[in-house]
């Protein structure tokens, strides 16, 4: 080999140097002796697992390759035939994901956000305060019906052209901070409390309808009744504690806001395309309400994309380019993942193995596999995304020895805590990709907004979701 | 000829870097891309962040990254790199291309200069962009990571220029360091080049690890005091025992910029140990350029 090709070897050795020592490993594993304790199908799961996050986590592979590669392996290892696996790369929770982020690309291409700006302006007024408390009540109200990054999509343009015009003179790094903060967790304390708030939530339904034994899920009402008022109680709090890390140089707006309004205003009244879109997701979001038992979320988050192009509101080139199919791929093969990891008996051997490191614990303290629970999942939620922790985790979390509902509602929402990272959660990659806030921001923001988010989520564990459930009795 | 030269932010130091670049690239009236590389989003929210970005320019709020090509921009012209007014920064006018975005300059004078903004890690990018141009020399301002100097050294396809500690009050001279190596008679050339450019003298130094010096390297010697008095270039010359690395950085200290010939050893063997260039460019306290063997 010469020098040239040996350089062009070497090269690609070190930029694919992740993609080889995660082969290797899964090679190591799987001819390593593997325990008694577990099949030889629910030990070849448990490698393709390893092997499946630690491609999600590190990329050395595009993730919709990393899709194709769990299927292929489910395959040969024969952990499932062919049939199966194809099967199980589709449901109506990767329906559900599919409309929601065809919808996302409808509902952003309506340019609604400057109609949310002014609806902005209106409330909050011209102090800084207010427009931060702003912010994170309207991203929370909308993140919970439409998606987190839907959110962050249509609020950011407004919070950054009120800093743009906030730093004519002379830059505002902590009131920049402050707004894009309070539009990224105000999204993200939204998110979790309806289905329809992210993909992780509707992995979530999946898992309780096809990895848990009793099969028994909760509707879109049900899940709204347990998670709202976590919503509801996360959203001032937050914004108070943003005010406590940063400092805005400003009190008042008052010329951004006047100048904020001029544009805005230039767009006239609603029209009637605008209304016909609002229409369109007002009863999408119904349906999902009323009807989601009989027809499913997924088939009517598609019907809300297949309105959005037949009225001629969105082309299906825009909702092509927009949408991301690669994710779609990769959460179905996360999902089949996590089928196969229940069906394989892998889901139960881990968490059988992470209650035996506990010992008696686990059966004198009854709240700690929901501590347990807590813990693993804001770690890998913060190091993956939101959910693929969930497609991840959420069969193991399900086997532990606990109320699967109540389990899987609690790595549902605390997956989404991905305030301590930019690159866990949507909305904060979103923010962090203006370049305007740094990572340390979200260490220095996160830490306290986790910490509160993580304590009110104990407190209604502990005392509202018993009590809800007693009072509706839909166990 | 052309020249990139990567920059990450508005500081003073990557003012330096651009200041450097321009001097040189005049002195071999060569066009400058400037290149910002931004981080990039986790694939799992791209097409989310590149939605983001549109609705953002619908706003006139532009892409991240624009403001330090700008700023670039200005600089490069305050330095007399760019002349007349007419050439305009519009960050209306950048270009999604092929994995990259450019700025497009209409006027005339817009072919000197081009700015590229990637996002990624810094040395597959500047690799990708090196790979869509025929570029002759990289310019990047030093970094405190070693490995990434390492990398760059040896897996660009061009020559490249490491700036550390560049002032504009110093006068500089350059430190011609001359061995046996395919790439030293270039380096010689570039060097002399870019002393006559910068009126800068050249000192020559040769340093063998053993007592004597090898016929290649006093060959090797001879040729570049013989290319310096040929060119009119003022010069001096040492031969010196010990290790070459140490002696340069000796005699740099951090009133030189060091040029050296990029090594042509066993790529496996200089990856996990580096080279001469390598080692010094880690080193030294004054900006080095490496420059390529004739054959890539």
């Amino acid at each position: 080999m010469n020098n040239r090709a040996m350089r062009a070897f070497l090269y690609w050795v070190q930029e694919k140097r992740w993609l080889l020592i995660i082969l290797l490993m899964g090679i190591l594993l799987y001819w390593l002796p593997y325990p008694d304790s577990i099949s030889v199908k629910g030990y070849r799961t448990f490698v393709i697992s390893i092997m499946a996050i630690s491609l999600i986590i590190l990329e050395p592979i595009p993730l919709p390759a990393t899709a194709l590669l769990i299927a292929v392996l489910e395959v040969s290892f024969r952990i499932a035939s062919p049939s199966e696996v194809a099967r199980s790369y589709m449901s109506d929770s990767v329906f559900f994901i599919m409309g929601s982020l065809m919808m996302a690309v409808a509902i952003i291409h309506q340019g609604l956000d400057t109609r949310l700006a002014m609806g902005i302006i209106r409330i909050t007024g011209n102090k800084v305060r207010n427009i931060v408390l702003g912010f994170t009540v309207i991203s929370a109200l909308l993140s919970s019906f439409i998606g987190e990054h839907t959110v962050a999509a249509m609020l950011l343009p407004v919070g950054l052209t009120l800093v743009k015009y906030a730093s004519d003179k002379k830059p505002a790094p902590q009131l920049t901070a402050i707004i894009l903060f309070s539009i990224a967790y105000g999204a993200i304390i939204g998110s979790i409390g309806t289905p329809s708030g992210g993909a992780r939530n509707a992995i979530m339904i999946e898992y309780w309808k096809s990895a848990t034994d009793s099969g028994q899920y909760l509707t879109y009402y049900q899940w709204m009744l347990m998670a709202y008022p976590l919503v509801i109680i996360q959203t001032v709090p937050a914004a108070l504690l943003l005010g406590l890390v940063f400092k805005p140089e400003y009190k008042i707006l008052d010329t951004p806001i006047r100048k904020l309004r001029v544009q805005v205003a230039k767009k006239g009244r609603l029209t009637a395309r605008e209304f016909v879109a609002i229409g369109i997701f007002i009863l999408t979001l119904l349906s999902w309400v009323f009807f989601n038992e009989r027809i499913g979320m997924g088939i009517i988050a598609i019907s809300g994309a297949i309105l959005y192009m037949a009225t001629g509101l969105v082309e299906w080139k825009d909702i092509s380019n927009g949408t991301n199919w690669g994710v779609i791929l990769l959460f179905a093969g996360a999902i089949s993942l996590g089928v196969q990891m229940k069906n394989a008996g892998t889901a139960l051997w881990i968490s059988q193995s992470i209650i035996s490191l506990f010992g008696g614990l686990m059966s004198e303290i009854k709240f700690l596999p929901y501590l347990i629970n807590i813990g693993m999942t804001t770690i890998l939620g913060n190091i993956m995304s939101s959910s693929g922790t969930v497609a991840v985790l959420g069969p193991i979390t399900l086997s532990m020895n606990a109320n699967p509902l109540y389990m899987g509602m609690t790595t549902a929402i605390v997956s989404s805590f991905g305030y301590f990272s930019a690159f866990a959660a949507p909305a904060c990659m979103i923010i962090y990709s203006s370049g305007l806030v740094k990572v340390t921001d979200f260490l220095r923001a996160g830490w306290r907004v986790g910490l509160m988010s993580i304590l009110t989520t104990i407190l209604v564990i502990i005392f509202y979701w018993p009590l809800i459930i007693h009072l509706t009795n839909f166990k | 000829m052309r020249f990139l030269v990567g920059i990450k932010d508005t500081l003073e130091e990557t003012r330096s870097t651009l200041r450097i670049a321009a001097k040189i690239a005049n002195g071999f009236s060569a066009d400058i891309s400037v290149i910002y590389i931004g981080n990039k989003p986790k694939e799992i929210m791209a097409s989310e962040v590149a939605m983001v970005r549109k609705s953002l320019s619908d706003w006139q709020i532009y892409h991240p990254g624009l403001e330090v090509l700008h700023w670039a921009f200005d600089a490069l012209k305050e330095f007399g790199f760019l002349a007349g007014d007419a050439l305009e920064f519009k960050p209306e006018n950048l270009l999604e291309e092929k994995g990259r975005f450019r700025m497009i300059l209409p006027e005339a004078s817009g072919e000197k200069i081009r700015l590229i903004l990637r996002e990624g890690n810094l040395l597959n990018e500047l690799k990708k962009e090196t790979e869509t141009r025929d570029y002759e020399l990289a310019v990047i301002g030093a970094s405190e990571d070693k490995r990434k100097i390492h990398k760059l050294i040896q897996f660009l396809d061009t020559s490249v220029l490491v700036v550390k500690n560049f002032q504009s009050k110093i006068e500089y001279k350059v430190l011609l360091c001359v061995d046996d190596s395919k790439a030293t008679r270039r380096a010689v050339i570039f060097g002399a080049r870019t002393a006559r450019h910068l009126n800068a003298e050249v000192e020559v130094i040769t340093v063998s690890k053993r007592k004597d010096f090898g016929r290649g390297y006093l060959n090797a010697h001879k040729w570049a005091l013989k290319y310096l008095r040929l060119q009119k270039i003022r010069h001096s010359a040492s031969l010196v025992n010990g290790n070459p690395v140490d002696a340069f950085l000796k005699k740099a200290g951090q009133d030189h910029i060091i040029v050296m010939g990029k090594g042509t050893q066993n790529e496996f063997l200089k990856f996990f140990r580096g080279s001469k260039p390598i080692h010094t460019a880690q080193l030294a306290d004054c900006p080095v350029l490496v420059v390529k063997p004739f054959d890539k």
